[in-house]
């Protein structure tokens, strides 16, 4: 399918802001995307604008999509906040990837943005804390953290998978986000000190953890066949699929397997009409390191069980044949929620464009690549499939 | 007319696994006031009188055993319920599974209140022959870390089920006697913790006054002697008490030794007499005769009579408990008492 | 605070206090806690009470510390230090999260039987919130 396409990517820095609130921020990432369209973007084009939020920053939470939209000069277009945990991004663009498919707008922005430095820490985790099963899995005496403790544990015991595994996710995305100018944290860190960081909840350590983050992000997807008024090079959304899954962990059938990210993947795959080996690059979900270990064998890159090897033998290495968050991913380039979705696009934007702000991330030659964004403990997930 | 036998069928008992010493409090304070207490039980943060009412009452059930749809009445009692104002009952009943059109009973204003739960109870089965009415006592009593009356305050639970049936233990007759004292040990309606002025003699003298009166009467309406008793069940505010009260009725310390469970779990306010009753329970030969002697200040006492007529004993025993501990330091007891503000 | 409702924690005390699933008149298996159409075979909305025996075997465990604990448990983590959160499988089908007690978290072990008991979760507006956790099942205790 090429019927949609991204024309334009921006992103603001992702970090702690204490001078910029969600309309500053959007206004950031929205500028960067209008600089970053080829042939100039005439604003008034957009008709539409999908924005991924979870809690404004202890803001304003009704009508938040028409109040970031009039701050940056689109006063009376159609605006929704879409809300799916941490994935509400992916679903953002796949919400503006449907407009345009249906017909309905030929051009219209999918974002995202999240403040979450506004608020003490007991009321950011009150906020994460009710993204999983609160009635149960909170009231355990669990957050994030502990849910994916859960799994990461499971895993080990079950498949062997190893403390080292887990700490390598964060070596190489760190690693990567050192290169990237826009990420949270832009240094590496080494294997011991991510093995030797204090528990937050065992197994998982603190270096096992993304943080939280400000930020915020929009990419500009238009119907494929006016692409060209934008750019001589655009990038087309082949495919995307989405999944719901059992919000308690203790519910779903397997608690090693996101099912959603399973079957979002498998509607994507179709629909672009690929398989996981097709893919060159990927985006995924590394809130915890975990969630990216299970990434590997949800998306099919590899069998379930096998993910520790898998990067122990460096395939999603930049170099390797499946590099994996090229950018830093969510644990060091940051997690501004609503915004984390459409951010994976801005960097998967850049790079099947060969456009990457230091080469050194750059994955050269890719043109096929796939992102891959989940609410919460996986209770929703979208994959997108994006090629050049 | 022969009135049917009543008595005890079944019993559970739970003790808190963490102890602190009284050594911990000489290093704390410099002395320690409780006599002859030499470790107490301390109730861990998330456990508080209703769920150990409803972790002895599944026991107690079981021990029968028994359904708690069969019972037909229902008593909780303790001086440190988590609510001044709120039906304690509902919370364990709901839990155990007890019909909720059951008649319960809340008992909670002084360290009387679980043999007045029993006595209301054993009423309830001299009146319905086919009833079984369980019994919950439940305590951790707290006080002012300043205050010296909080050295002995320990935690624990027992329950007991009463019918005309099955019987472990009979009931041979109770009395009471209540009276006006005051400056004891006492608490406010805005008080969270116990106060106690300290008049030593005047308590003590309402002690000895209500506690001879009550079990002296019954002894007489019942024509028993010292001696036909093997076992004497105390209120233990601290292990010195049981003697105190026991030599003025012509008891000896032979007959404390059973129920003297206080030195190592210190004093279960409400659920005293009830626990120290089920070690006197896991003790005892059919045959024997236990008598139960409690205190509230206020000031009231109650004594029961019973004599053992069946083998049956709980798991696990009041013994067992006791041995099953983990200690903390100071520091830590202050934070599970919540005194760290 | 999570802040769940006073009605709505109401809602689930016959699961809290006394372990009520549901078995599915269809394909006969047991849903705990309750939905509306039986996860397993996704047809059924008939079911009939069951009473769980509260017994299963830890499926996995995390040890919760400072940096884990949800605000509601941050003052338990500072007074008792690290927590054990465990799904269990309970002994009828069904697994379930419940947070672990009486057990040193170093003892907690993958497969450990356990059983539930009622405890004190936690106060929100000056009302406790009760419901089960579990602690290890050891016969005779």
């Amino acid at each position: 399918m090429r019927k949609v396409a991204i024309v334009g990517a921006g992103q603001s820095k992702y970090g702690e802001f204490p001078d910029k609130g969600i309309k500053e921020l959007f206004f950031e990432a929205y500028k960067d995307m209008a600089a970053s369209v080829d042939k100039g973007l005439d604003p008034k084009t957009i008709e539409a604008a999908y924005v991924g939020n979870l809690g404004s920053g202890g803001f304003q939470l009704g009508n938040m999509s028409a109040l970031v939209a009039e701050y940056v000069g689109l006063p009376y277009i159609h605006t929704v906040r879409i809300e799916n945990a941490c994935g509400s991004g992916g679903y953002a663009l796949v919400a503006a990837v449907m407009d345009v498919l249906s017909g309905n707008s030929k051009v219209a922005i999918a974002g995202g943005v999240e403040k979450m430095t506004d608020v003490s820490g007991v009321k950011q985790k009150y906020w994460l804390g009710v993204s999983g099963d609160t009635e149960y899995e909170r009231l355990a005496g669990t957050t994030f953290s502990g849910l994916y403790g859960l799994i990461a544990h499971r895993h080990m015991h079950q498949f062997g998978t190893k403390r080292e595994h887990l700490s390598m996710v964060a070596v190489k995305n760190h690693k990567n986000g050192a290169q990237n100018p826009k990420a949270q944290f832009q240094r590496e860190i080494t294997l011991e000190q991510a093995m030797k960081a204090p528990i937050v909840a065992y197994p998982l350590n603190l270096f096992d953890c993304c943080s939280t983050t400000d930020g915020a992000s929009a990419v500009l997807v238009c119907d494929a066949d006016i692409a060209k008024q934008f750019t001589d090079t655009p990038v087309y959304v082949t495919g995307f699929g989405t999944s719901s899954d059992y919000l308690a962990i203790h519910d779903r059938a397997d608690t090693c397997t996101l099912e959603g990210t399973r079957k979002a993947s498998q509607k994507a795959y179709k629909m672009a009409g690929l398989t996981a080996k097709d893919i060159q690059l990927a985006e995924v979900h590394d809130c915890f390191t975990i969630a990216e270990l299970l990434a590997y064998e949800d998306l099919g890159f590899c069998e379930k069980g096998k993910a520790g090897q898998f990067i122990e033998d460096g395939h999603t290495q930049i170099g390797g044949d499946k590099p994996v968050n090229a950018s830093g991913g969510l644990k060091s380039k940051g997690h501004p929620i609503g915004s984390t979705g459409t951010g994976q696009a801005y960097e998967m934007f850049n790079q099947l464009r060969g456009t990457v702000q230091k080469p050194v991330r750059q994955v050269k030659g890719v043109e096929r690549g796939l992102i891959h964004n989940v609410g919460g403990s996986g209770g929703t997930v979208a994959v997108s499939i994006l090629e050049r | 007319m022969i009135s049917m036998a009543i008595g005890i069928s079944g019993y559970g008992a739970y003790i808190p696994r963490l102890r602190i010493k009284r050594e911990d409090y000489v290093k704390a304070w410099g002395s320690f006031a409780a006599a002859g207490v030499n470790e107490k039980a301390v109730m861990s943060l998330d456990e508080d009188a209703l769920t150990s009412a409803a972790k002895v009452s599944k026991r107690a059930l079981e021990s029968v055993p028994m359904g708690p749809e069969r019972v037909s009445r229902f008593a909780i009692a303790s001086t440190s319920a988590p609510y001044t104002e709120k039906l304690l009952s509902g919370t364990v009943m709901v839990c155990i599974g007890i019909p909720q059109t059951t008649f319960s009973s809340d008992h909670t204003t002084s360290t009387r209140a679980g043999t007045e739960a029993l006595i209301a109870c054993f009423e309830h089965v001299r009146g319905n022959p086919a009833g079984h009415a369980l019994v919950a006592a439940a305590d951790a009593p707290r006080a002012s870390m300043w205050n010296t009356v909080e050295h002995g305050l320990g935690a624990g639970a027992a329950a007991f089920v009463l019918s005309g049936e099955n019987l472990i233990a009979e009931l041979e007759g109770t009395a009471s006697y209540a009276s006006e004292h005051f400056g004891e040990r006492f608490r406010s309606s805005d008080d969270e913790l116990i106060h106690d002025l300290s008049v030593k003699k005047f308590f003590e003298a309402s002690l000895i006054s209500n506690t001879t009166k009550a079990a002296g009467a019954l002894m007489k309406k019942l024509d028993r002697k010292p001696e036909e008793y093997q076992h004497v069940v105390v209120q233990q505010p601290d292990a010195k008490v049981p003697a105190s009260i026991g030599g003025k009725l012509g008891f000896t310390d032979a007959h404390l030794v059973s129920s003297g469970v206080s030195k190592s779990i210190g004093d279960l306010g409400a659920a005293s007499t009830p626990v120290a009753l089920a070690a006197a329970l896991d003790a005892a030969k059919v045959g024997d005769r236990i008598l139960v002697i409690s205190y509230g200040s206020g000031a009231g006492s109650d004594a029961l009579s019973f004599k053992v007529v069946g083998e049956r004993k709980t798991a696990p025993s009041v013994q067992a408990h006791i041995d099953n501990k983990e200690y903390v330091d100071y520091v830590q007891y202050l934070k599970l008492k919540g005194a760290i503000k | 605070m999570a802040h769940v409702s006073i009605p709505m924690y109401w809602r689930t005390i016959p699961q809290r206090y006394k372990m009520m699933g549901q078995k599915c008149k269809k394909c006969g298996a047991v849903n705990f806690p309750p939905k509306g159409v039986c996860k397993y075979c996704n047809v059924s909305s008939e079911f009939e009470e069951l009473q769980l025996s509260g017994k299963g075997k830890v499926h996995t465990f995390v040890l919760i510390g400072a940096g884990g604990a949800p605000p509601e448990f941050a003052d338990q983590e500072k007074v008792g230090g690290s927590y054990p959160v465990a799904i269990v499988e309970l002994a009828e089908g069904p697994k379930v999260i419940g947070q672990m007690a009486d057990i040193p978290p170093k003892e907690v072990k993958m497969g450990m039987a356990v059983r539930t008991e009622l405890r004190k979760i936690y106060t929100e507006e000056g009302v406790i919130r009760y419901g089960f956790k579990f602690v290890p099942d050891t016969d005779g205790k």
